[in-house]
Parts: C-alpha cells; sequence; structure tokens
C-alpha cells in the first residue's frame, strides 16, 4: 500500500506542478481538439505508471519531460501509420528558411501568434519538436540533451536555430534577442 | 548554461496557455489502465478463437472432403492458422517500447523500426500465407460441388481475383513501399542525432 500511496503522490504532485506544461506540449504536438485530449490523458497515464519505477536516477523534472515527449512521439508515429504520403516532418533548417514572410505582432495579436506557433511547432521533425519544446519550457541545454538523447552541442545548434526561426516570425523577438 | 533569452512576448504567451487543461486523478487513471489492459487482451482473444475455430474446421474438412486439392489445401491452411495462433499469442507477450525507459532518440527509433517491422511482417508474408491454402480447398470443393452447382467456380474465380490481385500481390508489394519509407526515416534520424 506504501509504494501505491507514493506512486499516487508523486503523480499528483507532478500534475500540479507541471500540469500546464503538458498540456502546452499536448497542444504542440497534436492539433485535432479530439485527439488532442486522447494524448493528453495518455501523458498523464504514463507518467502515473511511470512513477512506479522512477528510482531518483535524474530529476523528476527530467522524468516528466521524458515520458511525456516520448508518450507524444510515440503518438505522433501511430498518428502518421496511415499517411505516409503526407507532407513530410520540416527540419529545423526548412523551418529557417520558410519562416521570413510571415512576421505576427505577438502583442496585437495574441491569439494568431498563438496559433501560428503551436502550427510551426506540429510541422517540424519530432526530435527538433522536442527541443523546441524544452526551449520554450526554459529548460537548459544539459537537460534537454538528457531527455533527447542528443549531445550539447547538438542541442545548442538546435537552439540557435530556434532563435532564429521564432526571431523571423514574431516581432516581439526585438524586446528580448 | 540557461537557454533563457526567449522573447519576452513570446514567453509571456506560452506560459499562460495550457493553465485550463482537463486533470486527472490517480483513480481514474488507474480504471483507464485496466480498461486498456481489458480491451487489448479481448482483442488478442476474439483473434486467437477465430483463427483456432479455423484450425479445427479445417481440420474436421480433411476428413470429409476425400477430394485431393481440398485435403491438401486444408492441411496447409491447418498449418497457416495454427502460426497464426502462436503468432497471436507472442504478439501479446510483446509491450510497446516503455516510454520511462529510453531517451527520445533511442524510443523515437524504437517506434520508427516497430512500424517498419510490422510492415515488413505482415504485408510481406503474414497475411499472404493464409491465400493459397484457401485457394486449394476452394478448388477442391469446386471440383466435388462445381457439376451440382456451378456458381461455385464464379466464387473461387471471384477469391482469384480478390485475394491474389489485392491481399497476396498489391498488398505486400504497399506494405514493403510503407516499410521502406520507415526506414528511411530511422536513417534519417540517425543522421540528425549525429549532427
Amino acid at each position: 500500500m506504501d509504494a501505491v500511496e507514493s506512486q499516487d503522490e508523486c503523480y499528483e504532485k507532478a500534475a500540479a506542478e507541471y500540469g500546464a506544461a503538458l498540456a502546452r506540449m499536448a497542444a504542440a504536438y497534436e492539433a485535432n481538439p479530439d485527439l488532442r485530449r486522447d494524448l493528453l490523458q495518455e501523458i498523464h497515464l504514463a507518467l502515473w505508471r511511470s512513477f512506479g519505477k522512477f528510482n531518483g536516477r535524474c530529476s523528476v523534472r527530467t522524468w516528466i519531460y521524458r515520458v511525456a515527449h516520448n508518450v507524444a512521439i510515440s503518438h505522433v508515429v501511430r498518428q502518421a501509420r496511415g499517411r505516409m504520403n503526407a507532407p513530410a516532418f520540416l527540419s529545423l533548417e526548412e523551418a529557417e528558411a520558410k519562416t521570413s514572410g510571415e512576421n505576427v505582432e505577438i502583442s496585437t495579436d495574441r491569439r494568431q501568434a498563438l496559433a501560428q506557433l503551436f502550427a510551426l511547432i506540429q510541422r517540424l521533425e519530432p526530435l527538433d519538436r522536442q527541443v523546441m519544446l524544452a526551449y520554450l519550457e526554459d529548460l537548459d541545454a544539459e537537460t534537454i540533451a538528457e531527455i533527447t538523447g542528443l549531445t550539447v552541442t547538438n542541442v545548442w545548434t538546435k537552439i540557435h536555430r530556434i532563435k532564429n526561426v521564432l526571431v523571423r516570425q514574431f516581432a516581439g523577438g526585438r524586446h528580448g534577442l | 548554461m540557461a537557454c533563457n533569452d526567449l522573447p519576452n512576448d513570446l514567453k509571456i504567451l506560452w506560459n499562460e496557455t495550457g493553465k485550463d487543461g482537463p486533470m486527472f486523478s490517480p483513480e481514474q487513471l488507474r480504471n483507464e489502465t485496466q480498461k486498456m489492459q481489458a480491451k487489448r487482451r479481448k482483442g488478442y482473444i476474439v483473434l486467437g478463437v477465430a483463427f483456432s475455430a479455423m484450425v479445427a474446421s479445417l481440420a474436421i474438412a480433411f476428413f470429409l472432403f476425400h477430394n485431393t486439392l481440398a485435403r491438401i489445401g486444408s492441411i496447409l491452411g491447418v498449418v497457416s492458422c495454427g502460426y497464426w495462433v502462436v503468432y497471436l499469442a507472442a504478439e501479446r507477450a510483446r509491450t510497446a517500447p516503455d516510454p520511462a525507459e529510453t531517451n527520445g532518440v533511442r524510443h523515437y527509433r524504437a517506434e520508427l523500426e516497430r512500424m517498419r517491422d510490422w510492415h515488413r511482417g505482415i504485408g510481406s508474408w503474414r497475411a499472404p500465407i493464409l491465400i493459397p491454402p484457401f485457394f486449394l480447398f476452394d478448388l477442391g470443393a469446386a471440383q466435388t460441388f462445381g457439376k451440382a452447382a456451378p456458381w461455385v467456380w464464379l466464387f473461387v474465380w471471384f477469391d482469384v481475383t480478390i485475394f491474389l490481385g489485392v491481399v497476396a500481390i498489391g498488398a505486400p508489394i504497399k506494405h514493403r513501399r510503407t516499410a521502406r519509407k520507415y526506414q528511411e526515416r530511422i536513417d534519417a534520424l540517425e543522421n540528425a542525432s549525429r549532427g
């Protein structure tokens, strides 16, 4: 009974602290609202089950993001199964080349900016999507490397490209970069 | 080193999103796990029973039909349907990659490999091995009953067209092509992760 309580407690704490981040992640991986809700439930389910074997070898944050991203990737692979002839995902390099024309003022049209951001993320290769989402959640490069399995150098290269993409697409870039 | 130089507007916009997302209780998730496991179990049981019934039917048909082609078809049918009973039992024991076990690259590669292997197996030969036995059995049945009921020959030729054309030839070609596309994605992932 103690092990079960501990698993439930860990999950409830994680859901309370990271629930919004997980909802953002589900929205970034799935555009369809019904499938998005299913994905979010799958993520929470996998997270709850995973706390039964969490051994503290990495931080709780890393663990949560790793489980959530992996569940989302499985979802993307499953959804793409019947659509192998659909347009391929974009790499970050291709996204960099594409995002030169449509500049959105975040302050004047927040809803459009958000929709455009999610649309951009949903077109990316799953691995690049992971890096971008982790970057948007303020994770450091070492943590992103641990979650994705990429090298830190590779992560930094991708982050550089992500920043270029975001600056080009969102006029609010002049505030911070 | 933190990646915290996101444009302020974008950062605020991002962090404000998702706060009204649905929440789940451990009890809900526990019930959901049980429902999913029961559904998966039921699927395998239904298929397993269906193939076992076909094994039994074809075994009985071997003794009822004295036609050579029908008997050869029923023996091959017992073997191919029997293979499917064993295959389904093995598949039921296999589980999908555990999202907690590995990092993103390895998990993604494992999922792509799983899909590639599924397309290589099911489309290439696992489904088509069911066709020749039933074709032979149909031919044998047509030879036995064809004089009394000529429509049996129509049924046999319909079987040949649909099964040979679609399942034995068209589907394996499509599945092999899809398997190749998954292999391309695996190769691209390998290159991207070496970056």
